[in-house]
């Protein structure tokens, strides 16, 4: 059964024709040039609200790549445990790739096939060996306790060059993870005592460098060399080759297994080609890191009041017998799913979730600057974050300080305050507009909380963004 | 049974949901995927199907449903393997088995997110999946957790700090309700089974009987509305790309 099963991925003689003809004339299906990336967009996770310590208390080391139409995400987490006896003094790390079936009708669940065996070995190659995590700082006690860092890659869409995604999927979510704080202690001073995040920061990894996986593939007898290959390409090539480079122009790694052979000269063009490739990716990579490093700064010196409530959830139930205050509100976020947005919505969302709710309930430390003005040209990302988000959090006191003048206006007022500008212009889809026009409408009658409650609804918003 | 005001920890009431969140066609290969969020419990799923052929113990004069449940960091252990059969026995009942004999349709699922209510989540994003993929199916499954706390109310939709403090939680998957496009008639056999109907029930924890009985109730109120939700999701969203299984 599996060999019928997997026949859906075999690809008709006219198409290859056609994507090998196309390439002869320096054409590529989906219109890009040989020596062109797809679009990559790089998302973090959110932070989860912390009632207690559990081992995956926030999301800090979980990213979501995709490169044109590949996706892939990548969790880390860590672990106390004992070293390997040749290097005592050392941390470890892990590589776990899972090629999820729902990826590609071809891929098995269970044991991993070869391509998965090698995606594994490469990213593990480019990250262990080149040395570019530092595992003696993940020591705590020398050969008895040390940190073991788990890297797990889920591919969840194989749009090809699966191989350079899972890279940057797992240098995103290292560079962004971070370990609990530790120390020593205890009656003899050998016991480890792990802080709670909430109680002493966490640590970043410390990473030396990024390498970076560049894929090229080959055709024609490699007379035709092109990179980051679709999933229609991957079948037609005749060879492939991934070189694992630095932006320091160091050659971490290089991967040719069999295919076609290749001309030395092509070789270090491609090794060029390459060196130009990561220094582009390694500057986006740095700077999405470096917006979800803002924001989780951001966050934790908003996140002072315990006592409101970080979120309310709207949607109510009426049951038979109840009639009290409940009401029935609904989150109807249709949103639809679009590939190539930049991402740091989702947490600027939630970011601005829980530093309105808080300054709200720590009442009026804060200057309640009313802020008047249209959501759609508002936008932060051409600002400051920072002065951004206090602004935001002046604006969700502002219209309510005011009162309502218009409906209308505070309305709009509101949804300026909560969504960023990208998200405005989803709300202007008169659907969800209009049906939160009356909710609004209620909620002004009721308490300062029951206005919070509308700012949940980002949460959802937060989850996905138009296609 | 009195109204009581429960303190939950995010200031939600007894009967208050968290946001939901539904978006579909996201993944490119999959034939149909979809992405449910209650929450912070985020769950993808993805279906492809129906695929040639029957595994080696299912009947090949039905169609038969494969469940491979991904969990987000970590091996494959007994608790994935018992989401998987739970899955595929709700699916199974919801699906319509005789229309494409001696295939299998495979639903992928993929957790993002754990923060209680993981199990409904999936149902519900499976469902979704199911009908981003336009597979025919009877009707949708529309699933929620209720808890029991000490005090014997029920707090819907608990998150997972909840879920661990209190005695007692069931999962509850009961029918969509069907929307006639003849609004005057009733019928008649729709009454019994699908008015009434409880598709799946998995409770951890004890319960008296009585308070499992309220459970049932409040859990079919809420699914009322967890299923005008997903119908009005599944019914704004343009047709999409119809050109999936290449």
């Amino acid at each position: 059964m599996e060999q019928r099963l997997a026949s859906t991925s075999r690809m008709t003689v006219n198409e290859r024709k056609f994507v090998e003809t196309a390439l002869a004339s320096d054409l590529r299906v989906d219109g890009r040039r040989p020596f062109d990336y797809r679009r990559l967009t790089i998302k973090f996770g959110r932070s989860v609200p912390v009632y207690g310590f559990t081992a995956s208390a926030t999301e800090d080391g979980s990213s979501e790549v995709q490169l044109g139409q590949t996706h892939v995400i990548g969790f880390v987490t860590s672990q106390l445990v004992q070293p390997y006896r040749d290097r005592p003094n050392e941390g470890t790390l892990s590589i776990f790739t899972e090629f999820s079936p729902m990826a590609d009708p071809s891929f098995e669940a269970g044991r991993p096939g070869e391509s998965a065996i090698e995606l594994g070995r490469v990213v593990d190659r480019g990250l262990r060996e080149s040395k570019a995590v530092d595992m003696e700082s993940l020591c705590v006690v020398a050969g008895k306790s040390v940190w073991s860092i788990r890297v797990d890659l889920h591919i969840l869409d194989n749009g090809g060059n699966l191989i350079d995604a899972a890279n940057i999927a797992a240098l995103a979510a290292l560079l962004t993870f971070r370990r609990p704080e530790c120390s020593l202690g205890g009656e003899n001073g050998q016991d480890i005592i792990v802080h709670d995040p909430e109680v002493m920061e966490p640590l970043t990894l410390i990473i030396h460098h990024l390498p970076i996986a560049v894929t090229f593939a080959f055709f024609s007898e490699g007379n035709i060399m092109v990179i980051d290959p679709t999933h229609k390409e991957e079948v037609v090539m005749g060879g492939r080759m991934t070189a694992t480079v630095n932006s320091n122009g160091d050659v971490c790694a290089v991967q040719k297994a069999g295919g076609e052979g290749v001309t030395p000269n092509m070789i270090m063009q491609c090794l060029r080609i390459a060196s130009v490739k990561a220094a582009d990716i390694t500057s986006k990579i740095k700077n999405a890191v470096e917006t979800y490093n803002t924001e989780r700064t951001l966050r934790k010196v908003k996140r002072h009041s315990s006592t409101v409530t970080h979120q309310v959830s709207v949607p109510d139930v009426i049951t038979k017998d109840k009639q009290a205050e409940n009401i029935i509100r609904h989150q109807e976020e249709m949103i639809h799913h679009e590939p190539d947005r930049i991402s740091n919505c989702d947490d600027e969302m939630t970011v601005d979730t829980r530093t309105c709710i808080k300054t709200e309930g720590n009442s009026r430390d804060s200057c309640t600057d009313p802020f008047v003005g249209g959501p759609s040209n508002w936008d932060p990302y051409l600002n400051k974050l920072s002065s951004n988000l206090v602004g935001k959090s002046q604006d969700l006191l502002g219209p309510l300080t005011i009162g309502k003048e218009q409906q209308e206006e505070s309305k709009s007022n509101k949804m300026a305050v909560e969504n960023s500008p990208e998200y405005a212009t989803i709300s202007s889809n008169s659907e969800t507009l209009g049906v939160s026009g009356p909710r609004q409408q209620t909620d002004v009658a009721k308490s300062l909380k029951d206005a919070v409650k509308s700012k949940a609804r980002k949460k959802s918003k937060a989850s996905a963004t138009t296609r | 049974m009195g109204a009581m005001t429960v303190d939950r920890a995010d200031g939600r009431s007894a009967n208050q949901l968290r946001p939901l969140a539904c978006s579909r066609n996201i993944l490119h290969r999959a034939h149909g995927s979809a992405r449910w969020s209650q929450g912070d419990t985020i769950v993808l799923a993805a279906v492809y199907g129906p695929k040639a052929g029957t595994k080696k113990g299912e009947n090949p004069e039905k169609a038969s449903i494969e469940v491979i449940w991904k969990p987000k960091t970590g091996q494959i252990g007994k608790l994935e393997k018992e989401y998987e059969m739970i899955l595929k026995r709700t699916l199974q009942s919801i699906c319509l088995m005789t229309i494409h004999p001696n295939t299998t349709t495979s639903i992928i699922v993929q957790v993002f997110g754990d923060d209680g209510a993981l199990l409904p989540c999936a149902i519900n994003a499976s469902c979704a999946a199911l009908v981003d993929a336009g597979i025919p199916l009877r009707h949708l499954a529309v699933a929620i957790c209720c808890g029991l706390t000490e005090g014997g109310s029920v707090i819907l939709d608990p998150t997972k700090a909840e879920e661990q403090k209190i005695q007692a939680f069931a999962y509850l998957a009961f029918p969509n309700s069907p929307l006639s496009v003849l609004p005057s008639v009733p019928s008649a056999e729709d009454d019994g089974p699908i008015e009434n109907g409880i598709i799946t029930s998995v409770t951890h924890g004890v319960m008296p009987v009585v308070d499992y009985f309220n459970c049932l109730e409040r859990g079919r109120a809420a699914c009322a509305k967890i299923s005008e939700f997903h119908r009005r999701s599944l019914e704004s969203q343009v047709p999409g790309d119809l050109t999936k299984a290449t």
